[in-house]
């Protein structure tokens, strides 16, 4: 029996404000992760500033490419293709990195392959066990809340979206108020275990039996209250404002990801994205994944912490796939701002 | 030498294959606004039809600014890595300097990138071989420009300007009011041509491929008012980006 090739994948990830390479081997083990983040820069502002994260960008990316390669031990020779995010994001940062990995796929003649950022967030998943199919992903971050069917390794459906404000930003806006510097997700996840949810916000479209969601009224409640507490000089406790926001949150996402399992039944449930991190609604999904009969219960798989916000090492898994499936992008290769999953056909109405 | 040279500094894409000073191939798209989608397979069908591989060029050569901040980004991203992985030379050309070698009589060169709202990305030079700067590569209003311009004058000899790149004809009553003898540049000196960046590129300084930086020749608004707000001193980019 011959032993089969290891496939080696250099990645790269520069949709935001992160400029990552990594090594992926197999689409499975880590065999560099370079992560070069802006936040430092970007908190003068409040917020990620477009021009100035294309320059830091176009900064590091050829020394991070070193670096990656470096870190695992190995030259282009040992890798099998070149992994690029190249959309959705900002068109400025997507274009540094689509511009290094076609350049670097051309100089070398290895083959390049074309990632969506959001099946790369969800894939990070695979990163830490392996994915069994069909499998249905949280997928929770700064410009993206959506529930995703996934019917193989290449072929994701959205069952259910945002109308409005994506939770990660939804966290960035309230943090905001309270005065928490961009990303503010992390602080006031910490703060939402130091309080109690005595706020009652509301939970929009909880009941609804679509699969779809809204946090703009959430987050309208809040700032109100945070207004009108101002108005009358009352200090609110911003303990109990967190941990009233984060369940909001929750609820809303817990309940609609259950009923989603209940109805597609996937064999593996899996959650990506920056706002994967957050501890209140990992141990929610977990706890609720529990309560389900034996039967009905999918293996569960949270990517590590460290892997839920922007990194290469989640593009280079999903690009095993890819490979595996032969979809590999030519030279012609454009970032695409606006990318998009399909969406399923329960959805085009 | 083999030098191959890139400009995707304003929305005309131009590439180009040199030995030594001659032009061997130059081929441009015009108002083009895809340079990600165009720029690659340019080069590739520009080495196919030389015989050539990325790795029989001894330096590559990129117009490194001012323009457009995304489209340097585009040539500068790809070469700096073509240079990096082969282990190959690579020089940043004046995207200015490039348009007033186009300039062949003896004349003081005017080159300008219309920044809007009567702001140019322009500077002087003296034509010839190797133009010579006389007015900084800078980001100028227009009067601050022609007041340059006047100044320079007033103290060599200037007996014609040439007025080169885009949104320059719009000034013609300030360019008039110079009282100097002056005429714009044709459409085909009004381009960047990477032929001219290749030939320029000879005698510049190879740098580190990870230093090749666009020189945008100004900040982002965002930092403008962010030190206009607090007060606070600009630190090198490189502080602001950790790895992690
Ligand atoms: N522990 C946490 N709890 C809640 N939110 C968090 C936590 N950690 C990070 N976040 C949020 O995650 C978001 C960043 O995630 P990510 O980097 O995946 O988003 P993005 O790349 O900006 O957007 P997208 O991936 O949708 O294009 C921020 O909004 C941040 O506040
Ligand atoms: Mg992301």
């Amino acid at each position: 029996m011959s032993e089969k090739k290891d496939i080696r994948i250099l990645a790269y990830e520069s949709s935001c404000d992160e400029t990552s390479t990594a090594v992926i081997r197999n689409g499975r083990e880590i065999e560099s992760l370079i992560v070069a983040t802006q936040i430092k820069s970007h908190q003068r502002f409040g917020g990620v500033v477009p021009e100035v994260a294309s320059r830091h960008h176009i900064e590091v990316v050829s020394q991070i490419t070193k670096e990656a390669l470096n870190e695992a031990n190995c030259g282009w020779k040992d890798i099998d293709a070149i992994a690029v995010t190249y959309g959705p994001g900002l068109v400025g940062a997507l274009l540094i990195g689509v511009s290094a990995a076609k350049a670097a796929s051309m100089a070398t003649g290895i083959p390049l392959i074309g990632v969506d950022h959001i099946m790369g967030h969800i894939m990070a998943a695979q990163l830490k066990d392996e994915i069994e199919y069909p499998a249905l992903a949280l997928q929770v971050s700064g410009g993206h809340t959506e529930i995703v069917l996934l019917k193989d390794p290449v072929h994701f459906e959205i069952i259910g979206d945002t109308r409005d404000d994506a939770a990660g930003e939804a966290y960035d806006k309230i943090g905001r108020v309270l005065g928490v510097n961009y990303p503010a997700g992390k602080t006031i996840d910490a703060w939402a275990h130091e309080g109690k949810d005595t706020f009652n916000f509301p939970r929009a479209m909880m009941e609804d039996d679509d699969y779809d969601f809204s946090f703009s009224g959430l987050k309208s409640a809040f700032i109100n209250t945070c207004h009108h507490a101002d108005q009358i000089h009352e200090k609110l406790n911003k303990y109990d404002l967190a941990a009233s926001f984060q369940a909001a949150v929750i609820d809303v996402l817990a309940n609609k990801t259950i009923r989603a399992i209940k109805q597609y039944k996937p064999k593996t449930f899996i959650m990506g994205g920056g706002v994967a991190a957050n501890h209140g609604l990992r141990d929610r999904m977990s706890a609720e994944i529990a309560k389900l009969p034996k039967a009905d219960q999918p293996k569960v798989i949270l990517p590590d912490i460290k892997l839920c916000g922007d990194n290469a090492a989640m593009i280079g898994a999903a690009a095993y796939n890819l490979y595996n499936d032969n979809q590999f992008a030519d030279l012609t290769l454009n970032a695409d701002p606006s990318l998009e999953l399909p969406y399923a056909k329960s959805m085009l109405n | 030498m083999k030098i191959l040279s890139v400009s995707t500094a304003t929305n005309h894409l131009s590439v180009a294959l040199n030995e030594d000073q001659q032009v061997i191939v130059e081929k441009n798209e015009r108002d083009e606004r895809n340079h990600s989608e165009h720029l690659d397979p340019l080069i590739e069908e520009i080495l196919k039809e030389n015989k050539l591989t990325l790795n029989d060029i001894d330096r590559f050569a990129v117009a490194i600014g001012p323009g457009s901040y995304t489209g340097l980004r585009i040539g500068i991203t790809t070469v700096k890595m073509f240079a990096s992985i082969l282990n190959k030379e690579v020089v940043g050309i004046s995207t200015l300097q490039a348009l007033a070698k186009g300039v062949k009589e003896p004349a003081l060169v005017i080159t300008g990138l219309d920044a809007r709202n009567d702001n140019y990305f322009a500077a002087g030079y003296i034509s010839g071989d190797i133009p010579k700067n006389v007015i900084p590569d800078g980001h100028y209003k227009i009067d601050v420009l022609i007041k340059a311009i006047q100044e320079y004058a007033a103290q060599n000899k200037v007996d014609k300007i040439v007025f080169v790149g885009s949104g320059l004809e719009k000034q013609d009553e300030k360019i008039k009011a110079l009282n100097i003898p002056y005429e714009y540049g044709t459409d085909e000196q009004n381009v960047i041509h990477a032929g001219l960046i290749g030939q320029l590129a000879i005698d510049a300084q190879p740098v580190d491929p990870d230093k090749l930086l666009p020189r945008y020749l100004r900040r982002t608004q965002a930092e403008v008012d962010w030190h206009k707000k607090t007060g606070k001193p600009f630190e090198p980019d490189s502080h602001y980006v950790e790895e992690v």
